[in-house]
């Protein structure tokens, strides 16, 4: 029997419908799915606000109040609590009315246990890291890796990667590792690129970032 | 529309095509390469502050300073600190290793005990500390309200000089009990050496570095000997310089031990002989007129011949060892050619500053009475007593004395009874404390003598020679009760348990670290906070008076361990003199006759307490010399060569029998006037020769700790495979022993002797002298974890002690073995 | 790759006196405190343990008592060619940074070994085991070293984040140069006698430069051609002789230093 054209043809078209459904399939499990799978949410201990503290606040702290270098060089990151003591002392006279204010006090600072902030730009164990050496020495703005983190009000969602437990910070936040921003991602080959670009090539030497 | 098989491949193809273009795949394969880097089994060393506290080492007495570097609240390790005077930033390998020490958690005890099971069933029960403390307080109320307060006795490691020491001392003279044992230690032998010599009870004070021919007679200086820092980074200091420039080291051993390999000579006598050398080499300055007229002639007893007040004459110590000792018959004994000896006694004659000394071990065991006082006659001769290089007269440090004890009746009776150990008593009447005796005391008792032992910083059960009638005796003590932090043999075998803070955790003195030649108060900090519910057994022993009421408690009005520390520490205040700081431009040693540097540049007795707590020292970088009629407190009044209080001794331990058997109760072989002066004892085994033709000599290496810390893993990393591999503990032996016995490295081999038989491996080791089996101490542990727990064999299972004349302490380098390959 | 052109930026390297060595292992706890060292059960088990800086006990043989010992510790030797990099499949040992210090990266490292069969000083190990520390002791582990997992190989790195962590220290400061004392690995702090000086081979201002030209030193199986970093005095000439592993009645031949005889 000859095959009916008509017949070829919806063939042909029912074909790429299948090839399409596919292709559609995957292309949502690879790009909205997948993301929502591999990452888990946590939320931080508190929403910490920097605009609130910052140096065009009422408040008024410069950035080095809390993010210094230590004699040593090592660099303070992220305050510990005793910082937080130094002006929230007195649990009867809050700043504010805000419900967070008063988490920090329940939370940490009367049973006097360290904040455990979730670090979007921690990196993996085997990574060092010298932030004098970027921000003294080569006189990088914080805002090259860490974006514009000075004007928010609210804490960003801390997104962990299932699988490998990093923050998703390192990778991006988009899924397909999509950079527009030179603070959009932290892999290995930004720092060096970003070497190579400054054209400190030598520091991209294994042992100068991994211990 | 069907979904045939051609349409499902079209759908797969297009799932695939999607894919491939969807970060999916891409972003899987970077992440599982990147989890395959974190297992979570992997430890993940937490982050924090660095930082830095100052502190002490309190490990052994030597008190060393470090520098606890610390990340957040955590201990990451341990280093030596540059600016303390007694190290200098040098550190053994156990204190290297401290960390392992705070934080293993599987050899420590985290809380107060109670034994439920049968003794051995290690089933404990966990109690508060009131519940411990008060049914302590209550059962020693019971001894007392009975009459009888010595049923308590005590064993304590504690360093002698340590305020730990002086509250439990206090607690057992406050309860009225006679019988507070200290563990055996080298110091015990030269503090009678001392006394018998010079009327002295001070430190040891070595003025090595000052010396230009350090002779020494098997002291392992550089194995661990004294404070070990001080040892290593003084010979550290000197050790490029040319020898012509550089004191000269004659070491005397018989093993080529890490000083015997770095000494400019090493004589080799038979194990046991080292007075008879010594002697030889006195009768060499004695016949050669090399000795130092001056200070024989002004300052000592018993040189020359003399009639004493009853007209008897006396032979001096010059004829006797002029008689004695000729280098032929030294020769004959030590195996150390004549010409040696003489050369020896030459070049120790004309050395500018020489010193000689002795010392078996890290500090740990005592050594032989008469063998010290040779060697220290040897110092005498040359007039080497108190000056600079020489052997210093010390005092102790001029801490406040607490206000006396109170006593009640039950106490002062109590105190009258006679000591279990018979220490001090006419028998043992310079020794401070025996544990074989002790012992032998309760073993041959029908019913313990002891009702409740006190055990504080010590492992007796594992470091004690005689190890096997101390285990019968605890057997046989109905309440035995443990301060120790460790789960070591000792307090498995308690009924209660009582742990102590690990040194990290707690604030310790250690006045006059050993052998430092100038008066040195180092004081320890805490690193971290107690991890576990430790106490302090300062603050222990104060609470346990309080609870126990009456005159105990009138006697610790104290509210905590550091005031009573902080009280004493006053005395060094108001002495008006001594540095707090050292800043590590100029070694102490090298100011000791310069009066400069003595002002205090603290204003009051708080600005001092703040500033000794940051740098853990106070010390005065001088030596006041003296006067000889103030520094010799002997019966003339002189340094004895004939020891007045020997004489007397057994003058009064003879009462009721003649001489001749009181000397052969007290063990002494030699007869006449050289009974009261230094001289060579042949110290032999009870075993017999011909059966056991080879001889047990126990090693103290510095990288494995043999004291009552077990050793921490760390060190195992730094053991050869020819001194422990798997669980085989390896001796050393000569080539030519190991062909006479058919042994071959690495055979398997049984030791035997009198009292035992362990299983052992060879390694055939030229250094060994031949005929001598040396064998390491500190491996063989029954208790503690997996990493030290039957590891090896511990030599003391087997060693077949005899009691050194007149000391009576144990005699533990002399056990006859057979070795039979298997 | 590329090479590194040694005599540009720093060349780290070591003088160990054995004559002051005592052999007391110190230097091996330090490290292995330092580095987070792991441990094993059996730590007799010398083809399983894990030691950055080993100790090897040589004698010379001879009779009682005329024994002599020499304590050899033993580092990583940061050879200037080092065999063990061309042989690495996964190029996770480098030699191409500025100071001299070959590279291991645990997280590149596949486990393979090669390295291992290259390295002539037996510098690397491997481990054998996920790394084991007796409970509660991870309590002391240092954040400045990684611990590293099972399967992969690691070595001695002249304590690297010591480097790190000086320039970090002179960067505060202002500074570029670091000064001699200011970055010493943590065997050369704890050596107790002071055996081992640590220094910049490039500059002729660190003591180092000065004692490579005394003329009891050598280095390691110097006919190799490694160009090892590691340097070792002594006055004990058998000793020399073993370094090299010399035949009966072979002499040192060119290239090394001449033979001087010590009084």
């Amino acid at each position: 029997m000859e095959p009916d054209p008509k017949q070829e043809r919806k063939g042909k078209r029912d074909g790429w419908i299948f090839f399409f459904a596919g292709l559609i399939g995957a292309l949502i499990v690879g790009w909205i799915i997948f993301p929502l799978l591999l990452y888990s949410e946590r939320s931080q201990p508190l929403n910490f606000s920097h605009v609130k503290h910052g140096p065009e606040s009422s408040v008024g702290l410069d950035c080095e109040e809390c993010h210094f270098f230590y004699e040593d060089g090592t660099f303070s990151g992220i305050p510990g609590l005793k910082k937080c003591i130094e002006c929230h002392e007195d649990p009867e006279s809050l700043y504010t009315d805000s419900p967070e204010e008063v988490k920090l006090f329940t939370n940490f600072i009367e049973p006097l246990k360290e904040i455990p902030w979730l670090v979007y730009s921690r990196q993996p164990d085997c990574v060092y890291f010298p932030h004098i050496a970027h921000v003294k020495m080569a006189e990088t703005e914080c805002r090259v890796c860490h974006g514009d983190f000075a004007t928010n009000h609210t804490l960003p969602v801390f997104k962990v990667n299932r699988l490998t437990k990093y923050s998703i910070d390192i990778w991006g936040r988009n899924i397909a590792g999509y950079r527009k921003n030179t603070w959009d991602r932290m892999k290995m080959n930004d720092c060096a690129a970003c070497h190579k670009q400054q054209g400190k090539e030598h520091n991209n030497a294994c042992l100068v970032c991994h211990k | 529309m069907e979904f045939s098989r051609r349409n499902f491949i079209k759908f797969f193809a297009g799932g695939i095509g999607g894919t491939l273009v969807s970060p999916l795949p891409w972003k899987l394969i970077d992440d599982i390469a990147i989890w395959t880097q974190n297992w979570s089994w992997v430890p993940l060393p937490g982050r924090g502050k660095f930082s830095t506290v100052n502190s002490v080492c309190t490990l052994c007495s030597g008190g060393c300073g470090i520098e606890v570097r610390k990340v957040g609240n955590r201990v990451v390790k341990i280093e030596g600190r540059r600016n303390y005077p007694v190290n200098q930033g040098a550190l053994c390998p156990l204190g290297m290793a401290g960390q392992q020490i705070l934080y293993n958690e599987g050899i420590r005890w985290k809380a107060p005990m109670k034994r439920v099971g049968p003794r051995g069933s290690q089933e404990w029960e966990e109690i508060t500390w009131d519940e411990a403390l008060n049914g302590l307080a209550t059962k020693i109320r019971g001894l007392r309200n009975e009459g009888n307060p010595e049923k308590l006795a005590g064993i304590d490691g504690n360093h002698s000089r340590s305020t730990v020491a002086l509250l439990i001392k206090r607690l057992f003279d406050a309860i009225g009990s006679p019988n507070y044992l200290g563990m055996p230690r080298e110091e015990d032998t030269h503090a009678m050496a001392a006394f018998l010599m010079q009327g002295t009870n001070g430190p040891v004070a070595y003025d090595l570095e000052n010396s230009d021919f350090i002779l020494s007679f098997g002291c392992p200086l550089l194995d661990g000997w004294g404070a070990p820092g001080r040892m290593m980074s003084a010979w550290g200091q000197v050790a490029g310089d040319k020898p012509s420039t550089r004191p000269f080291l004659a070491h005397i051993d018989q093993r080529a031990s890490r000083t015997a390999l770095k000494a400019d000579q090493w004589l080799a006598p038979f194990p046991g002989t080292e007075a008879a050398l010594a002697m030889g080499i006195a009768h060499v300055l004695i016949r050669e007129k090399r000795y130092s007229k001056e200070f024989v002639d002004d300052c000592t007893f018993g040189f020359a011949d003399w009639f004493d007040a009853q007209g008897h004459g006396h032979k001096g110590f010059a004829n006797i060892v002029l008689k004695k000792y000729s280098p032929q018959i030294v020769e004959n004994i030590t195996g150390i050619k004549k010409s040696i000896v003489i050369e020896l006694a030459r070049r120790f004659a004309s050395s500018h500053a020489p010193i000689a000394l002795t010392g078996r071990g890290k500090g740990l065991l005592p050594g032989s009475v008469y063998e010290f006082m040779a060697v220290h006659a040897l110092n005498a001769l040359a007039g080497r007593i108190n000056k600079s290089g020489g052997v210093l007269v010390a005092h102790d440090l001029p801490l406040a004395p607490w206000p006396d004890a109170e006593y009640d009746t039950v106490a002062t009776d109590g105190l009258k009874r006679e000591r279990l150990d018979r220490a001090g008593t006419p028998r043992y009447p310079f020794t401070r404390s025996l544990i074989h005796t002790f012992s032998e005391a309760v073993n041959s008792s029908q019913s313990s003598p002891v009702d409740i032992l006190l055990i504080s910083s010590a492992n007796p059960v594992f470091t004690i020679p005689d190890s096997k009638s101390l285990i019968e005796a605890l057997d046989k003590i109905p309440f035995i009760v443990s301060f120790s932090p460790f789960k070591d043999e000792t307090s498995l075998m308690a009924d209660l348990i009582l742990p102590d803070h690990t040194y990290l955790e707690k604030m310790e003195d250690v006045p006059r670290p050993t052998g430092v030649q100038y008066p040195l108060f180092a004081l320890s900090q805490p690193a971290v906070k107690p991890l576990y519910r430790t106490r302090h057994s300062g603050d222990v022993i104060i609470s346990l008076a309080q609870r126990i009421g009456g005159t105990i408690a009138e006697s610790f009005q104290w509210n905590s361990f550091e005031e009573t520390l902080k009280g004493r520490v006053k005395g060094l205040y108001q002495l008006g003199q001594g540095q707090i700081a050292y800043d590590g431009s100029e070694p102490v040693w090298k100011r000791l006759d310069k009066k400069s540097g003595l002002t205090p540049v603290y204003s009051s007795f708080e600005s001092m307490w703040e500033a000794l707590r940051e740098t853990g020292c106070w010390y005065v970088p001088s030596h006041t010399f003296g006067t000889w009629s103030e520094i010799f407190q002997t019966p003339s009044k002189k340094f004895e060569f004939f020891s007045s209080n020997i004489e007397l001794a057994l003058k009064t331990y003879s009462k009721g029998k003649s001489l001749d058997d009181a000397l052969a109760d007290v063990g002494i072989l030699a007869r006449g006037d050289e009974v009261y002066m230094p001289h060579y004892e042949e110290l032999k085994s009870r075993a017999d020769e011909k059966e056991y033709p080879l001889l047990l000599v126990p090693i103290e290496l510095i990288n494995l700790a043999s004291g009552w810390i077990g050793n921490p893993p760390f060190l195992n990393k730094t053991l050869f495979d020819h001194q422990l591999r798997k669980d085989d503990l390896f001796v050393e032996v000569n080539p030519k022993t190991a062909s006479t016995h058919g042994l071959q490295e690495g055979s398997k081999a049984v030791l035997k002797s009198r009292t035992g038989e362990l299983t052992v491996r060879v390694h055939v080791f030229h250094g060994a002298m031949p005929g001598v089996v040396f064998i390491p101490l500190g491996l063989g542990h029954t208790a503690y974890d997996r990493y030290l727990k039957g590891k090896g064999v511990n030599p003391y299972e087997i060693i077949d002690p005899t009691e050194d004349p007149l000391s009576g302490q144990s005699v533990w380098w002399n056990t006859r073995v057979t070795m039979v390959k298997i | 790759m590329k090479k590194r052109d040694s005599a540009k930026g720093a060349r780290y390297g070591m003088v160990i006196d054995l004559d002051r060595c005592t052999g007391c292992g110190t230097c091996t706890i330090a490290c292995a405190a330092e580095n987070n060292v792991s441990v094993l059960y059996d730590e007799s088990d010398k083809t399983r343990n894990i030691n950055w800086l080993k100790i090897y006990m040589l004698t010379n043989g001879k009779a009682f008592p005329h024994t002599e010992v020499v304590y050899l510790p033993r580092p990583c030797m940061q050879c200037g060619n080092p065999p063990c990099v061309p042989v690495c499949p996964a190029t996770a040992t480098t030699n191409d940074s500025d100071d001299g210090i070959v590279s291991q990266i645990y997280t590149r490292c596949i486990g393979c070994r090669y390295c291992m069969a290259a390295c002539p000083y037996h510098a690397r190990d491997f481990n054998w085991f996920d790394p084991a520390f007796p409970k509660g002791m991870d309590r002391y582990l240092s954040p400045e070293v990684s611990p590293r997992m099972r399967g992969v190989v690691e070595k001695c790195s002249f304590c690297h984040h010591r480097l790190m962590s000086a320039k970090s220290k002179a960067y505060f400061e202002g500074r570029r140069d670091l000064r001699e004392d200011e970055y010493i690995p943590a065997c050369v702090e704890a050596c107790p006698t002071q055996a081992i000086t640590f220094g910049d081979l490039n500059n002729p201002k660190h003591r180092v430069s000065e004692l490579i030209k005394n003329p009891s030193a050598f280095r390691l199986l110097e006919r190799l051609g490694t160009e090892p970093k590691v340097y070792y005095l002594t006055t004990k000439d058998w000793m020399r002789r073993m370094a090299d592993n010399y035949l009966q009645g072979e002499s040192k031949k060119e290239g090394n230093r001449p033979e001087k005889k010590n009084g």
